[in-house]
């Protein structure tokens, strides 16, 4: 799971190559190779976001559609706290 | 990084646009208190979570696909070739390719340690687009879902304003190389694509109930609270120093760059299109502009608390195009003028067309947009669009500006806006029903606060 266990033996890996310091590897996220997964997973979540509150919405608007309390009747539900 | 200068850059330009970024988070903190300022009592809860809901949205959608497409589309595609690949196809490799640098797979789309550029840059891009979305929902407010807003906001703020930071505001831009365009503060790419599109979509959803009287006259509805609306303003002003920051490079070698001969350097802050500015100057002309919008404002509306304010945005907005390179006093005039046509123009669209802008965003950002490009096309004509000199650049002049302008507010704002509140309307999901709008959007939350109120208040007897 971890992608590096020592600081000190990932940051000296090239320490003898002739382009010192330049061949760290930079990912350090766990689970390197997985990135194609993570964005699936990510899209489903946005999308199924969209499909879940759009449907909590419309059900709301249509009762209180249903309910058609008119357009002053707000005032009479204005806390004093 | 194994030498401390080289380091010393690469951090200091990690650091600085990290700020921008701090500094940008203001623009919506302003956009939500001056929507809900603007609002009416029964709306303001939806009105703000609206907006807000936009951040997540737009950004994670910026994250699958938005940065990506600033750097494949830069040819068009197929309108004109990449400097960098020669090709007119999506730039995808060659070094600032957009699978190298902005596919969500890529490594550097994440925590690295060979980048520290990236993130940081992703990050002030993707301010400017909760920015292109939240001018277009303060135009709404009061009467579209949320979930409509949500589609429109991920279709301005990670679709179609990328695609035309992709073709004028970026060093291999089609419209930089045809065209000449020139646009170093977003005056276009930002502000009159996200007030053309709010346009759009207003002219298929409607105006709020009794804006109109029957005869047609406009009615002036709130603002319901002028304090926290020009407070709000103050809010995107100060954001607004963030963003103009985020639109330079803070430090660039242009000897090597330009091939200026060996050994020569001039290290300088550049624009967005690696022509030379100084964060300096540009500091004087933004004071200068909003100092223009301010007094036009002010002298138009006659002392008008919304308009002054509003005057001072759509005064930074016209000058911006060209901020990188005015005088001050020219970007006060400017300034000035965009901000009287603005302000004519909301009146005289609304009175003829019956458009419903709730906050007159489609004024200060996309007509002050638009004016501010022309101008610019005048003022600048001959300056070079880029210092890549024998690569056929065109020279900034007014027609390419006006054409411009025109593929900002109407090809990439109204046309996109237009057809998708077309689609949604279709679908049944553009609009709340009459019964909501005229209850109020926080109905339901204000009587369930009503009901725990008493529960308390007999609890306590």
């Amino acid at each position: 799971m971890a992608t590096l266990t020592s600081w000190v033996k990932h940051l000296t890996t090239d320490v003898d190559s002739a382009t010192e310091g330049m061949q760290v590897a930079g990912e350090i996220y766990p689970m390197v190779g997985t990135e194609g997964l993570l964005v699936l997973i990510g899209v489903v979540a946005w999308v199924g976001w969209h499909v879940a509150t759009a449907n909590g919405e419309a059900e709301e608007h249509k009762k209180l559609a249903r309910k058609s309390p008119g357009s002053n009747a707000h005032k009479s539900n204005i806390t004093e706290w | 990084m194994t030498d401390e200068l080289g380091a010393l850059t690469v951090i200091f330009t990690e650091f600085y646009y990290w700020i921008t970024v701090v500094l940008m988070f203001l623009i919506h903190v302003g956009f939500c208190m001056y929507e809900v300022g603007a609002s009416r009592y029964k709306h303001h809860q939806h009105t703000l979570m609206k907006n807000t809901i936009l951040i997540p949205l737009v950004t994670v959608t910026f994250f699958f696909f938005g940065w990506w497409i600033y750097w494949a589309f830069p040819t068009g595609p197929y309108i004109a070739p990449s400097i960098m690949t020669e090709s007119a196809g999506l730039i995808l490799g060659g070094g600032f390719g957009a699978n190298e640098l902005a596919n969500p797979m890529s490594p550097i789309m994440a925590v690295n340690l060979n980048d520290h550029i990236n993130g940081v840059f992703w990050a002030a891009f993707l301010l400017f687009s909760w920015t292109a979305a939240s001018i277009v929902s303060g135009a709404l407010i009061e009467r579209i879902t949320t979930f409509a807003f949500g589609i429109l906001a991920i279709a301005i703020g990670s679709v179609f304003w990328t695609i035309d930071a992709a073709w004028g505001w970026h060093f291999d831009g089609w419209m930089v190389k045809l065209l000449g365009y020139h646009d170093a503060y977003a005056s276009g790419v930002i502000h009159a694509c996200a007030g053309g599109f709010a346009l759009g979509v207003l002219a298929v959803l409607g105006a709020r109930i009794g804006k109109f009287s029957s005869s047609g006259e406009p009615r002036n509805i709130g603002p319901r609270n002028p304090w926290l609306v020009c407070v709000g303003l103050f809010c995107i002003y100060t954001g607004f120093w963030g963003f103009y920051a985020a639109c330079n490079i803070p430090i660039f070698n242009l000897g090597p760059e330009y091939g200026l001969g060996d050994g020569v350097n001039f290290w300088t802050a550049t624009n967005i299109y690696v022509t030379p500015t100084t964060l300096s100057g540009i500091t004087m002309n933004f004071l200068m502009s909003l100092s223009g919008g301010l007094l036009a404002g002010y002298w138009v509306s006659k002392g008008d608390p919304f308009w002054t304010y509003s005057g001072g945005l759509a005064g930074i907005i016209t000058a911006s195009a060209g901020n990188d390179l005015y005088h001050p006093i020219q970007a006060m005039i400017i300034a000035g003028i965009g901000t009287y046509i603005a302000y004519k123009l909301h009146y005289w669209v609304e009175r003829k067309f019956k458009i419903d802008d709730a906050v007159g965003a489609v004024a200060v950002h996309g007509y002050a947009g638009v004016v501010g490009l022309i101008i610019c096309g005048f003022v600048l004509w001959g300056y070079p669009s880029s210092g890549y000199d024998g690569l056929g650049y065109a020279a900034i002049n007014p027609v390419g500006m006006i054409i411009g302008a025109f593929i900002m507010f109407v090809v990439l704002g109204f046309i996109p806006g237009y057809v998708i509140a077309k689609i949604l309307q279709a679908a049944g999901k553009l609009r709340i029903p009459r019964e909501v709008e005229l209850a109020g959007l926080d109905y339901n939350i204000m009587e369930a606060a009503k009901r725990d109120e008493k529960a308390v208040s007999s609890s306590n007897r």
